[in-house]
């Protein structure tokens, strides 16, 4: 790995962030188990587990800031290398903006706008066949499901599906 | 002598028409993702847990076990074919598989594979059924002190062999206890880590989590990269292998098969170490190692018996302790309780149909996948050329479609979504999910047995310990623990450590 792409004490080190984020994950367990109760020795309280739980992560998490620091790691943006990156992002968006639509719109109308973006974003499938398997396959999957195995899918503010 | 009428009893529930369906369903949903890259055994059980709510427990279990063990048939094909392991018990196939192939042995690869498969596969059922009843009787003694201290040795084990630094994959174990303990305190009823939302009351439900870090998670690192397939295009002939290849591979498969099914009982072992344990182990004793990474047909027999017996051996725990040995029985643990069953000691006495009737239908299963993987191979080959760019927005929506009827709840597709996300931040930061699933199954339980055994010890540690079956397992666990900081074994951990989420 080059210099460039391999870090020690610098913002950009992957290993770094990774570590710390597990900290401030391990700080937060260790404080809901305090929350919680951790009982005794011979009676252990709800908080118990989650308390020494959040210590060892804390201590898995220092080993890796520690190692962050002595070894180096990649750079943040040595993780997207040679990658496209900007396919993963492109379907991140589209399943976030899914997930806030599937309720008020409805399975139909937010799915069918799903496959059809995915289809066009991963590796454009032509139009001619994007359109057809965009609607076909959520509105069979809708029939199949809610006539022949009666499960009812979210119909939305509008009613459809 | 009631072994026999027990086997009977089982294939009586296995060939029911309905048990045969499913399991022909599971069996070809198997070969189906273990061909296919990008997709295996997890991913295609987490897609379809929700179906074994359907049917009665017998099929929806028979049908997940069938997805596991087919997926060690197909994925050999794409090794060999196209050089990408179709699942990650089948990496190690590619050296000497596609070189065959290159070489014009595609067939006699293809048949070794299967047939070696064939062999380990029932040579692990038969050990499956005189050990799993044994195990039973045995571990109807354990307490909740050995239940805690096995459960500890398979997340540890699994850490051990989980790719990449040891402290990551640990950190994620702590995160599946972590996670695992969200909801209702099985034993005050004090709601935890629900910051006051209804839908988390129950906990976070198996099913949107493993939908999530295995099958949109994977969907979004197969997107980074445009798949390129070097598939073999000649005729696949003489699937027989030779007398030659026979004489070549009996040794391999037997030992490959007896390997592999000790390897599969280990927690945290499982069909990929065992496949690379056998690899290593062929290429030490052949008189020719050389050979291999060229084309030997004996690099193709060992593993691939080997990854067999395995999957087979990985029944064993979860049948006898109600322990799984790794994710993907995780997973079958889940179908279980989803079915109101807890397999343990007593499930061969209380349920004999659903236990003989699973190890039944594996037998069965294992002549369908001969028979879907030797004559009906050229249809595995035209399926390789299934255009990714249609296929990944399918498999997002039956993860959508997956979640929601699991539950009838769009929170959890929510919550399916948000764990695609951090699973691929975790992959591409070096963290594997495989710990995380193990310990998010396994940690209420652990919780649950470690609270008993300190509570009945009335606080004395020392009984961990104390307790012979105990205070082995701690003890092996903690050698694991410590092992990577010894830079010869840290060494040893580098080369066996493997993406079992593949």
């Amino acid at each position: 790995m080059s210099n460039q792409t391999n870090v020690k004490l610098r913002l950009s080190n992957s290993e770094l962030w990774g570590g710390l984020i597990g900290l401030a994950l391990g700080g937060f367990v260790i404080w809901s188990g305090l929350k919680l109760r951790l009982g005794t020795i011979n009676d252990p309280g709800s908080g118990y587990v989650l308390f020494y739980t959040g210590i060892l992560m804390c201590v898995f998490a220092g080993a890796i800031i520690v190692s962050a620091v002595t070894e180096g790691g990649p750079t943040l943006a040595s993780r997207w290398e040679n990658v496209r990156w900007s396919k993963p992002l492109l379907v991140i968006a589209c399943l976030t903006a899914f997930s806030f639509a599937l309720e008020p719109l409805g399975f139909l109308l937010s799915s069918i706008p799903l496959m059809l973006l995915l289809l066009r974003l991963i590796d454009p499938v032509r139009w001619t066949l994007a359109v057809p398997i965009a609607v076909l396959v959520p509105s069979g999957m809708w029939w199949v499901l809610k006539r022949l195995l009666l499960i009812q899918l979210p119909s939305g503010l509008f009613g459809i599906g | 002598m009631d072994t026999l009428v027990n086997v009977a009893h089982g294939f009586g529930v296995a060939l029911l028409p309905i048990n045969l369906l499913y399991c022909f369903i599971g069996v070809f949903i198997g070969t189906l993702v273990g061909v296919l890259p990008g997709i295996g055994p997890i991913s295609a059980m987490s897609l379809l847990l929700p179906v074994t709510l359907s049917g009665t427990p017998e099929s929806g279990i028979i049908m997940m076990a069938g997805i596991y063990y087919g997926s060690m048939y197909g994925g050999s094909t794409t090794s060999i074919l196209v050089n990408i392991p179709g699942e990650a018990a089948s990496v190690v196939t590619c050296i000497d598989g596609h070189q065959m192939a290159k070489q014009g042995r595609a067939g006699p690869a293809l048949g070794i594979s299967a047939f070696g498969s064939f062999a380990a596969g029932t040579f692990a059922l038969i050990a499956l059924m005189l050990v799993a009843p044994k195990l039973a009787s045995i571990a109807i003694a354990f307490g909740p002190a050995e239940y805690f201290s096995l459960m500890a040795l398979g997340l540890v084990v699994l850490t051990f062999l989980t790719q990449g630094s040891m402290p990551k994959a640990l950190l994620m174990a702590c995160i599946g206890v972590v996670l695992g303990l969200v909801g209702l305190d099985s034993i005050t009823a004090q709601p935890r880590l629900t910051f006051g939302r209804m839908e988390l009351i129950d906990g976070i439900g198996l099913v949107p989590v493993v939908m999530g870090l295995f099958g949109v998670a994977e969907v979004l690192l197969n997107t980074e990269q445009a798949i390129k397939r070097d598939i073999i295009n000649t005729r696949i002939t003489h699937l027989l292998p030779s007398k030659e290849d026979w004489k070549a591979s009996a040794g391999p498969v037997g030992r490959g098969t007896i390997l592999g099914f000790f390897l599969g009982i280990l927690p945290g072992g499982g069909a990929v170490v065992a496949s690379f344990a056998s690899y290593a182990l062929e290429k030490r004793l052949s008189k020719t190692p050389e050979r291999f990474g060229q084309g030997a047909i004996e690099g193709v027999a060992g593993p691939e018996s080997a990854n067999n017996a395995a999957a087979g051996g990985a029944f064993i725990p979860l049948m006898t302790l109600g322990i799984p040995p790794n994710v993907v029985m995780a997973l079958l643990l889940g179908a279980f309780v989803i079915h109101g069953l807890q397999p343990g000691p007593l499930l061969i006495t209380q349920n004999p149909g659903l236990f003989w009737g699973i190890v039944a239908s594996m037998y069965i299963g294992n002549v369908m996948l001969l028979i879907l993987n030797l004559p009906m191979i050229g249809m595995w080959v035209q399926l390789l050329k299934l255009p990714y760019n249609i296929l990944f927005p399918l498999i997002i929506l039956f993860t959508i479609l997956g979640v929601y009827c699991s539950s009838n709840n769009v929170f959890d597709v929510h919550v399916m979504i948000a764990f695609g996300i951090i699973g691929y931040f975790m992959r591409k930061l070096g963290y594997e999910p495989a710990p995380l699933v193990l310990a998010f199954v396994l940690g209420p339980m652990m919780e649950n047995n470690l609270r008993k055994s300190l509570i009945l010890s009335q606080g004395d540690l020392w009984t961990f310990v104390q307790r012979p079956i105990s205070g082995v397992c701690l003890t092996l666990a903690l050698v694991l623990l410590i092992a990577p900081l010894l830079p010869s074994l840290r060494k040893k951990r580098e080369l066996v450590a493997l993406d079992e989420g593949a």
